[in-house]
Parts: structure tokens; sequence; C-alpha cells
């Protein structure tokens, strides 16, 4: 018995550092964000990014891209959510693979927070500046407080050359130029380098005599004043002032050598431009709505009124970043992410010109896999499950209409 | 051999085996509090600790030194009235410093490639030496805790100033001055940490002007000597050996 024990024991263990070594072989890169797993009702209606352009899809070290594109801060913003009064416009990306060289909201640059208004669309543009070589998934962003962060869609980027070409250049108010990522680095080393050789000779100066037993026996028998000597207590004083006088001193020659200095600078910035979408003459009233789980697809009746002078399609239909298409009405030319897009996800039960003064109902589908892949079917577990979104019209000179839509949605299980 | 014989032999060898136990013992001493010290202080200074758009006049200066006065005042407690020691201090900052500069190369350079000059460790080390310098010439808790307290908040600030004001030279970026240190935060891009949560520059400590960093630093010295008292009778407590039967502490 002891014997096939004893072989139990070494074969697991022989498999154990088997496991061990071979997971060593394969470590795969965790590029993720989280995305799919933040709740469906809070992509679906807190932000709704649309007309997201990346403007590359490779980028050298030290070259630029843009992410740029409106969101809508979704008037029916769910109440378990804290509303985006105080907010960040983030990127999605693994660490500073790029660096963030600018970012704006509405033309103003957004280095801080900002205080968004429920129910505007504003433009937005980040401004990239590749560091770090490899392939990365570049999301939009938006951090908000009481909120956590609300990630938009994603699109892979590659950065090519080499990180140790990276500069960083930046011109102080003092006229000097320097090398942000390496700036001051050489000062750090240096000044811990300096108190740590001093903390280390203080501790030398006393463990290098006997420490514990004997000065335990020595404690423990009345004679702990004779284990500090007068010389130990000299050394001490001049640790202790010299301590102080380098503190002064450096802290002076500091002074002196960067005599203008200024404090860390924070604030909110509020009243950001908005964008003025054009005045939507179609009216949509969702009659209701299901999700098939089985099926993968969202179905919506919906009674749309034209007011205007044009004949309408419906041909988009947006929500949580995913784009469902009807493509005889629309077709994607800004190289979408392909697992957002559902180019002919969107079918409309009569999706004839919409006349002006007409008054239809019609049965939408939204169908595709991102609704799995992407845990948007989750909306049903969610603690406010309704849908919403946002629905583009086209007339037929090409101009766009952009329509939001919220409901309840009931989830069809057979 | 019986248990009444001795495990050495000559005074030599007695010697040498004080001096092993001494290697031993300060080893794991050291490691423990390098663990513990460090987890304390990520959980408490955190941030303030990481991130140079973080370290300000007001918060840093004051947060920091209370919150990392803590277990050198409890490693204080056990090595002063146990063994005449006055290194506790000293001991607990460097091994919370070596951690610390572990991992802000090893993770946040070396893992994640946040710049090291964005993300050092403070320099808590000239407070701890004078800690332990008063503990020694004073002999006495309250003494240490009055006095080595309120200095050990007051060194805080010039004592790292010399590292923290090249990164506070202004810059003008795209229409708005901010520091280098500002730019460096917002160059850096934190996904899970938005300029929101920055707490930087809040407070009404704005009767003295522009001079804020000494009203924080006194602050901290103040609020420094409480948690001193507080965490010195803790190691006291923990240095105890009521468990160990027959033993009296």
């Amino acid at each position: 018995m002891k014997i096939i024990k004893d072989k139990v024991a070494k074969l697991s263990f022989v498999a154990l550092l088997i496991t061990m070594t071979a997971a060593m072989f394969y470590a795969p890169t965790a590029s993720a964000h989280g995305e799919k797993s933040q709740a469906a009702f809070m992509r679906m209606r807190t932000i709704h990014w649309f007309d997201l352009n990346w403007s590359k899809e490779e980028v050298p070290v030290n070259d630029t891209m843009t992410i740029s594109g409106k969101f809508l801060v979704f008037a029916g913003w769910p109440e378990t959510v804290d509303k985006p009064e105080v907010s960040f416009l983030n990127v999605g990306i693994p660490g500073p693979v790029f660096i963030r060289a600018g970012s704006w909201i509405g033309g103003q640059l957004v280095p801080r927070s900002v205080s968004l208004e429920l129910g505007e669309v504003y433009e937005f543009k980040v401004l990239l500046k590749a560091r770090r070589p490899g392939d990365w998934h570049v999301h939009s962003m938006m951090n908000v407080q009481g909120g956590g962060p609300i990630i938009g869609p994603g699109k892979w980027v590659t950065i090519t050359g080499s990180m140790s070409e990276f500069v960083n250049p930046v011109t102080t108010l003092t006229g000097q130029t320097i090398n942000l990522e390496t700036y001051a680095l050489d000062n750090v080393y240096f000044w811990h380098a300096v108190w740590f050789a001093i903390a280390f000779a203080w501790l030398l100066f006393w463990i290098k005599r006997p420490m514990f037993v004997p000065r335990h026996i020595a404690v423990s028998t009345g004679k702990a004043d004779t284990l500090i000597s007068a010389g130990d207590k000299k050394v001490g004083m001049v640790f202790a002032v010299g301590t102080m006088v380098i503190v002064a001193a450096s802290m002076g020659a500091t002074n002196e050598k960067y005599p203008v200095t200024t404090p860390l600078q924070a604030g909110l910035l509020r009243g950001m431009k908005t964008y003025q979408m054009p005045e939507s003459t179609v009216s949509v009233k969702v009659d209701d709505a299901t999700y098939r789980v089985p099926g993968r697809a969202m179905q919506m009746t919906l009674t749309i009124t034209n007011n205007g002078d044009s004949p309408v399609r419906l041909g988009e239909f947006n929500t949580a970043g995913v784009r469902f298409l009807d493509p005889a009405v629309h077709e994607d030319e800004t190289s979408y992410p392909d697992d957002l897009l559902a180019e002919e996800g969107l079918t409309v039960s009569d999706n004839s010109p919409l006349a002006p003064g007409e008054t239809r109902t019609v049965e939408v589908t939204a169908s595709d896999a991102a609704w799995e892949v992407y845990r948007l079917a989750d909306l049903i577990y969610d603690p406010d499950s309704r849908f919403a979104g946002l629905l583009f019209f086209w007339d037929e000179n090409g101009t766009r209409q952009m329509v939001t839509v919220d409901a309840p949605l009931i989830p069809s299980f057979i | 051999m019986s248990a009444s014989q001795s495990a050495v032999r000559s005074r030599a060898e007695a010697v040498q085996v004080s001096r092993t136990f001494d290697w031993m013992i300060l080893f794991t001493l050291f490691t423990a509090v390098l663990g513990g010290y460090h987890i304390h202080y990520m959980l408490t200074g955190g941030d303030w600790d990481f991130w140079t758009d973080w370290k300000d006049r007001r918060l840093w200066v004051t947060v920091a030194p209370i919150v990392s006065i803590t277990f050198p005042a409890a490693v204080q407690a056990c090595l002063w009235w146990r063994y005449r020691l006055p290194v506790g201090a000293t001991l607990s900052v460097v091994a919370l410093m070596i951690g610390e500069w572990i991992n802000r190369y090893m993770n946040f350079w070396g893992w994640t490639y946040f710049p090291v000059n964005i993300c050092f460790p403070s320099n808590l080390l000239p407070g701890a030496i004078v800690l332990d310098v008063i503990l020694m010439l004073g002999n006495s808790m309250t003494l240490t805790a009055v006095v080595g307290g309120l200095a050990y908040g007051l060194l805080f600030y010039p004592g790292n100033w010399p590292v923290i004001a090249p990164l506070h030279v202004p810059v003008e970026y795209n229409g708005m001055m901010m520091t280098l240190a500002d730019l460096q935060g917002y160059h850096y891009v934190r996904t899970g940490t938005p300029e929101y949560i920055r707490m930087v520059e809040k407070g009404t400590l704005r009767t003295f002007g522009k001079d804020v960093a000494p009203v924080s630093a006194f602050f901290s010295g103040f609020v420094s000597i409480i948690i001193y008292f507080l965490w010195h009778f803790f190691g006291r407590w923990f240095a105890k050996t009521d468990f160990i039967a027959d033993d009296a502490s």
C-alpha cells in the first residue's frame, strides 16, 4: 500500500512539473478590456458612440493616429448609474502602449474631467502617439464618476517599430525642451540612492554587533542601559542632524535650480460645446420589443411617422456600438470593426420609402451573432432590462436623420 | 543529549549560533515587514504613492506620513523594548521602499511599461532615521511620538522635494497650463484611473495662500503623533510572549 502511495505521490509531482513547464511555453497575451462583461444595459443606455473613425490600422512608433466620432449622452440614462456630471474622456488600451497626445470634446482640450448633459450629442477626438509595438485593441471610452468605465467600440491597431526609439519631447514654460519619457530619471535614482546609503549605514552600525540573543538577555536582566553607549548616542546625533541638514540643503538647492514651479492642476470643465444634429423630422414609437433567445434576434414593432418633406428609409440600428444595417439602404464605408458590424443584420417588414406625412407600422428585426458574442442578450438578466439605441433614416439624397428609441424588452425563450 | 544539556559546547560556538540566529531573525523580520507594510501602504497610501500627478501639496503631504508611520512605530516597540535596538523605523521603511522599488520597476515599468519617472515611490527615509535616533536618545515612547511623530510629518515634503520639484515645472499644452507631472498623468494612459479619481489640491487650507505645504505637513505631523501611539501599542502587544507557557512577558 505504501509503495502505491509513494508512486502516486511521485507521479503527481512529475505531472505537476510537466504542467508547469508546459504552461511556460504557452502564455497567451491577455488583450481584452472586459467590454463584453460590462452589463448590457450600461452599454445600451448610457453613452451611444457613433460615426467612429480610427484613422489608421497600422502605426509606426512615434507616429500618431486619431479616434474620432460623436457620442450621444442618452436621455434615458438608467437610474442605477450615476449621471455623467463628472466624466473623463478616456481610451481603452492595455496600458500606455500609446500616449494620449491630445483629447478634445467639441474642440476643447479635455485633460481634466468634464460635465456632460443628458440628451446632448458631443463631437470628440483623441490623438494617440504610438509607443509600444504590438497588436492592440483600441477603444473609445468614457469614465463616469459613480458609474464606472463605459467602454465604446474597439478596433485592432498594430504598432510597428521599437519602443527604444520612442521619444516624448515637451517644451516647458521655462524654455527647456525635455524628453518626458526619461526626464528627471537620473535625479530620482540619485536621491533614492543617497537616502538608501544613509539608511543602510545606520542599519549596518547596529546589525554588525550581536543583536537578538545577547541583547534580549541584557534587557531581561535589567542591563538595558548598558546596551546604548555614549558613542552610540553621538553617532545617532550625527545621523539625525546630518539628515536634517541634507534635507534642508537639498531643498534649498532644488529651489535654486527650479525657481519656477506650480502646483498640480485640477478641476472640472463645464459647459462643453455640444454638437447640433440636424433636426429629425421622423418620429418613432416602439409598440413592443422582444428578444428571441434561440434566434439571437431582437424584434421591434415600430410605428414610424415621416413629418418631413422627402421620403425616408430605415438603414441602421445602432446599440452598444453594434451596428445592424440594411444594405439596400446604407453600407458602411468607414472600415468599422467587423465583429461589431452586422452588414445585413437589419430587416424591415416593409422598408419601401416612407412618404412625407405617412405613418406606417413595421416589424424590424436586428439579428446577428453579436447579440451573444457581445453578451447584449444578457440584458434580460440586468436590473433595468430596457433596451435603447439609435435608428438612422436616409432620404433619397443621402441625408441622414437620427432617432433614439428606448423601451422595455421582453425575452422570448421559445 | 538530554534536555538539560546545552546545544553548544563552547563560547565560540555559542557566539556563532547567536549570530546565525541574528541573521535568520533579521531576514525573517525584514521580509515579513516588507510584505505586511507594503500591502498596508499600498492599500492606504495607494495612488498618492504610485503616481507623480497625485503628489500634491495637500493630500499627499498629509496622507503619506500618517499612513506610513504605522509599521515603524510597531517595529520600534518590539526592537527597542525587547532588544534596545534603535533601528525599527529605518528597518521598516528600508524594507517598504525595497518592496516598492521591486514593484515599481518589475510591474509598473517591466510589465505595463509606465516610465519609472511617473511611478517612483515616495522617500520616507529621512523621517524614519530621525524617528529611530529620537527613540534612542530619549528612551521614551511619549517623546518619540510627540517629537519624532511631528518630525516624521514635517520632514516628508522637504525630503521629497528634490525628487518631485523638476516635475512641477509648468508647461503650456494646447492652450492649457499644467505641470510636467500633470502631463505625465495625461500622456501615459491609465484606463482604470480616470482624472476625477485623482484627489489633489482639495480641501479648505486656503488661509496661507500658496504656502499650503507647511500647513499640511504640520497637520500630518500632529496626526502622525496619534497614529504613532496607536501603532506603538500594537507593536508592544504583538511583541508579548504571554503565549509561551511559564514565560513572563
